[in-house]
């Protein structure tokens, strides 16, 4: 059977999700490890999401929608890779969902890449105010959720630092690096006020958005780098 | 097709010895005056609702419309070691500045254009750093920026504004707006809009303008000022909430006339009915104080 291509794979994605199990996706995912990859990671998200909310709602449209164009507008989505790339990748061990799934991206892809994982983390973080659960779990499932795109974006950073250094505007680099500046502060105010109350759901939503000023800022700066090479 | 404005040869004088000894000095002048700011113009015929594409890395950027059925570009550079670019695909004027050599001095990456447009052209413009000055276009406008300002006036039409640290005034400006930054301050003055979105963290916002009928205003901010000024006739339902800041309010509210499906208990909310309600209001902060007020 010819198997479909990471592209068409896309399509099956959602419906997967919900415990579809198509054969021409499922031959696809068994010689894709790329696709493979992503669905178990998204596997494991739309489980914490579940896990989160005693409704036990589904993730919303809109969530789909926006990954699926994020990932489209990043130019993500692509024709599978050959299988003797395939095979050399297996042998190299898993660095995160984001890594391992584009590799030879250059960093302004990939940073942008992380406005999709946002897409997730978002759902993830939102939700009723009134929902019937212990703070102990909403601030364990908010540092699960943004802890590891904590660390992404602190990687992220530490390459568009090198990139933004060759830009030979001093006010474009000063400016981008003051509001980084002041990008990480809020985050870390909002940080503290989600562990102070963390059903606060003003403050999540304001952690949320200083996380994607700080992926879109990052972006920007590798970018711009890219640019003045 | 486009024209560009040079010195025909014809012009040039004929050389002879005599004239040789005052010519070479002045060449020499000439030559020395075209190594700084090189003066271009250049003209676009287009038909209706063009789109212009400016990328430019510093510079003031002035765009105004005109009734004519053309784009002209005047550029200027400030070294030889950039280049301005212009050229024309179809409907669409692409006008980008590059570097001609490998390491250009910050100061020799400066080009300003004036730039004008027929009133219902679209523009996508990116200018780093200087400025940003658009008047009277009616069409879709996106602009982004680092640093530089953004000043719109009288726009209409679809417009998106980003910045990381530039301020963005809008006057007179109606459609639809969204604007956002991290550090810049908004002023958005006397608009006439339907929809405005805006967002920045460290900013302040200050809104004076009408708050047509079913028409939606939101402003957001992290910290600094969020004044909206409203006049006696408007017709609004108000949501204030600032979660660490104050809530100040100098219009007379009566209970929502419209349910309010979320009602936030952390920090200082308002939530209230001006006159009939028409337009829907929300401004948020998270440490910033919020000013409704009179307008004078």
């Amino acid at each position: 059977m010819a198997t479909i291509t990471c592209r068409e794979f896309l399509a099956y994605l959602e419906p997967w999700l919900e415990g579809e199990r198509p054969q021409d996706a499922q031959a696809h995912l068994r010689t894709c490890r790329n696709c493979s990859s992503v669905v178990s990671d998204l596997e494991l998200i739309h489980t914490e999401a579940r896990s989160w909310s005693t409704a036990e709602q589904d993730a919303p449209e809109r969530v789909w929608a926006s990954l699926r164009a994020q990932l489209e507008h990043e130019g993500l989505i692509r024709e599978t890779i050959p299988a003797h790339e395939d095979a050399a990748k297996a042998e190299a061990p898993r660095a995160g969902w984001f890594s391992s799934l584009f590799p030879r991206l250059p960093r302004p892809v990939l940073a942008g890449a992380y406005l999709a994982a946002l897409v997730a983390v978002a759902f993830a973080l939102s939700g009723p105010v009134n929902r019937r659960v212990n703070e102990a779990r909403w601030l364990k499932g908010t540092q699960t959720s943004t802890s590891p795109l904590s660390a992404q974006l602190d990687f992220a950073e530490q390459n568009s630092n090198s990139y933004v250094a060759r830009s030979n505007n001093p006010d474009v680099t000063a400016s981008l690096h003051q509001n980084l500046a002041l990008v990480d502060k809020y985050i870390a105010l909002c940080e503290k006020s989600v562990n102070e109350e963390p059903q606060n759901e003003v403050a999540r939503d304001y952690l949320y958005e200083a996380y994607q000023q700080k992926a879109d800022l990052l972006t920007q700066m590798t970018e711009r780098g890219e640019n003045v090479q | 097709m486009s024209t560009s404005h040079f010195v025909p040869a014809q012009w040039l004088p004929k050389p002879s010895w005599k004239t040789a000894g005052l010519l070479v000095p002045g060449l020499l002048l000439c030559s020395a005056v075209a190594a700084g700011p090189r003066r271009q113009e250049q003209h676009f015929k287009v038909a209706a609702h063009p789109v212009i594409t400016i990328h430019n890395p510093n510079g003031l950027i002035t765009v105004k419309a005109w009734t004519k059925s053309e784009v002209m570009v005047i550029s200027t550079p400030a070294s030889d070691r950039i280049e301005v670019d212009a050229e024309q695909m179809g409907n669409r004027v692409d006008v980008s500045t590059r570097e001609l050599s490998d390491s250009v001095a910050p100061d020799d990456m400066r080009a300003d254009f004036q730039i004008n447009v027929p009133e219902d052209a679209e523009l996508q413009i990116h200018n780093d750093a200087g400025n940003v000055s658009v008047a009277n276009v009616l069409g879709d406008m996106n602009v982004e920026t680092v640093a530089a300002g953004v000043d719109l006036e009288d726009a209409t039409g679809y417009l998106t504004v980003k910045t990381v640290g530039g301020s963005f005034t809008c006057t007179r400006c109606a459609g639809r707006i969204e604007a956002s930054s991290i550090s810049g301050n908004f002023r958005l003055l006397d608009l006439r809009t339907y929809h405005v979105w805006a967002q920045t963290s460290s900013g302040n916002i200050l809104f004076t303008g009408q708050f047509l009928p079913n028409g939606t205003y939101s402003l957001k901010n992290y910290s600094g000022v969020i004044e909206v000024r409203f006049s006696p006739g408007d017709s609004f339902d108000l949501s204030a909430t600032s979660l660490k800041g104050k809530v100040n309010n100098e219009a007379k509210l009566t209970p929502s006339a419209h349910q309010h499906h979320f009602m936030p208990k952390w920090g200082n909310a308002l939530f209230g009915t001006f006159n009939e309600g028409r337009a829907k209001i929300e401004l948020t902060s998270f440490d910033g104080t919020i000013n409704i007020l009179k307008r004078d």
